[in-house]
């Protein structure tokens, strides 16, 4: 007997309006082609149709196992903080320009006192912090990001392109909160009497 | 021992050849020996554009693989006892260029000169590689136009990690020429100005040279701009010459077009 064990993203969806629900994929579906989609609600043709002819993978109403850890093997989780809590993790500052057709990989966390040119590409699992503009694109899955990024960038947060509109004029912070990134600016503006 | 400085942009077109032959001449003006090495094997440009068209007997790459001497393949320019010029082969490609070779012909040619400035070929392959090898210093040509600058940044990169100076632990000096800005363009906001290149480039400015009609009829007779005592270009390529040679030459502001008389009556009225 042959056995194969895969790990896979699941991107979990409530379905409630059928057209906002294609409105949304329409506009992401590139971003899940490597995902399987789990529907919760009732089952529906049309929506079928629709996921099948962009070739996306799909189920309704499926309970997934989710990952439960081990007492005997893995020591006591920690309870869980606020995310923007959460500790470092490898921490690493750059001051170096991110020229057109570099690729910056990094597992941890960063920290960029420079700028990222159009072409440059930072990958990165942990939270990103960027000083300077942003002219190149962002792949970030981190807890946060705090960037501010021109018309020209491309920025995938958690595999969700943020539209640049929001991160043109000031630092900003992007985060996934409650399942939607939320888009805040840094420094809050003096309100005048 | 003589300064090996490389031209180079990533982006063809833009004036590298231009400007080595300027450059050469204008540092030759200033009373330093200098050479101009033409790197882009396979298409020969810098002779013509210094008037030493039909002078090529030997080239750079008889010297490195028969045994003609440097003296025999160097050409003297009809314009300054102080420039010389090694042409390129037209007749090789690239392929022919090796590294050991390479370092042995720049060694020698900066014991005899005070400057040696290579002009690299368009492109980022394994020419544009071998030029910068040896290069103390790399002078960078952007037009203000965005697929020049990112073409421009790339090579700064590949510059960074691949320059022997580099491996060596030491850094290669940069410097950038703004080329082919037009004024009237700058003004009216549809050419990138000077500050946003400098952001994104991050390097010192050497100069700014105008857009110059007369660039074309110089070239075309192989008396480079620099002598050309009423062309703006001339002048800011003289200036950029002067400071390649420690000269302390202020900025000019290229930027700004000079409405004419005419121009200025017709604003009133409209």
């Amino acid at each position: 007997m042959k056995t194969r064990q895969y790990s896979i993203k699941v991107f979990e969806i409530e379905l409630v309006d059928e057209g906002k629900f294609i409105a949304f994929f329409e506009k992401n579906y590139q971003f899940f082609q490597n995902h399987l989609i789990v529907i919760n609600g009732k089952e529906n043709k049309q929506i079928k149709e629709y996921l099948n002819s962009k070739e996306l993978k799909h189920v309704f109403n499926l309970t997934l196992p989710k990952r439960v850890s081990d007492k005997s093997v893995n020591p006591p989780v920690p309870t869980p903080r606020k995310t923007t809590e959460k500790v470092q993790t490898n921490l690493k500052v750059i001051d170096k320009l991110i020229r057109s057709g570099q690729e910056l990989k990094i597992d941890g966390d960063l920290l960029l006192l420079n700028r990222v040119n159009s072409g440059g590409t930072i990958i990165i699992n942990g939270t990103l912090i960027i000083i300077q503009i942003v002219d190149g694109s962002i792949r970030c899955n981190g807890n946060f990001m705090m960037l501010q990024a021109s018309h020209k960038a491309n920025i995938v947060f958690h595999d969700v392109e943020v539209d640049n509109k929001y991160l043109q004029d000031k630092l900003k912070k992007v985060e996934l909160i409650n399942n939607e990134i939320v888009i805040t600016p840094v420094l809050k503006e003096t309100s005048w009497v | 021992m003589g300064i090996v400085i490389a031209v180079i942009s990533g982006k063809g077109g833009v004036g590298k050849t231009t400007t080595t032959a300027n450059i050469g001449l204008g540092i030759a003006q200033n009373g330093k020996s200098c050479v101009v090495v033409d790197f882009d094997i396979g298409q020969r440009n810098l002779d013509m554009l210094l008037g030493l068209e039909n002078r090529v007997v030997y080239d750079m790459v008889h010297v490195m693989d028969e045994n003609i001497s440097i003296k025999q393949a160097l050409i003297k320019s009809k314009m300054s006892p102080n420039l010389s010029f090694l042409a390129a082969s037209q007749t090789k490609d690239k392929s022919v260029l090796d590294s050991a070779k390479i370092n042995k012909l720049i060694s020698s040619l900066k014991e005899d000169f005070d400057f040696v400035i290579l002009d690299a070929p368009a492109g980022i392959e394994s020419g544009y590689e071998h030029t910068i090898e040896f290069a103390d210093r790399a002078i960078i040509v952007v037009n203000p136009e965005v697929s020049s600058i990112r073409d421009s940044d790339r090579a700064i990169g590949i510059l960074d990690s691949k320059s022997q100076k580099v491996k060596n632990g030491e850094d290669v000096e940069k410097y950038l020429i703004i080329n082919r800005i037009n004024p009237q363009m700058v003004q009216s906001g549809e050419m990138l100005n000077s500050e946003d290149i400098l952001e994104i480039l991050s390097i010192p400015l050497l100069g700014k040279i105008p857009e110059d009609k007369a660039i074309i009829d110089a070239s075309n007779q192989g008396k480079p701009i620099v002598l050309n005592e009423s062309s703006s270009a001339g002048q800011a390529y003289k200036r950029v010459s002067a400071r390649l040679c420690n000269e302390k030459v202020d900025f000019v502001d290229v930027e700004t077009f000079n409405r004419g008389f005419m121009q200025k009556i017709k604003e009133i009225f409209t």
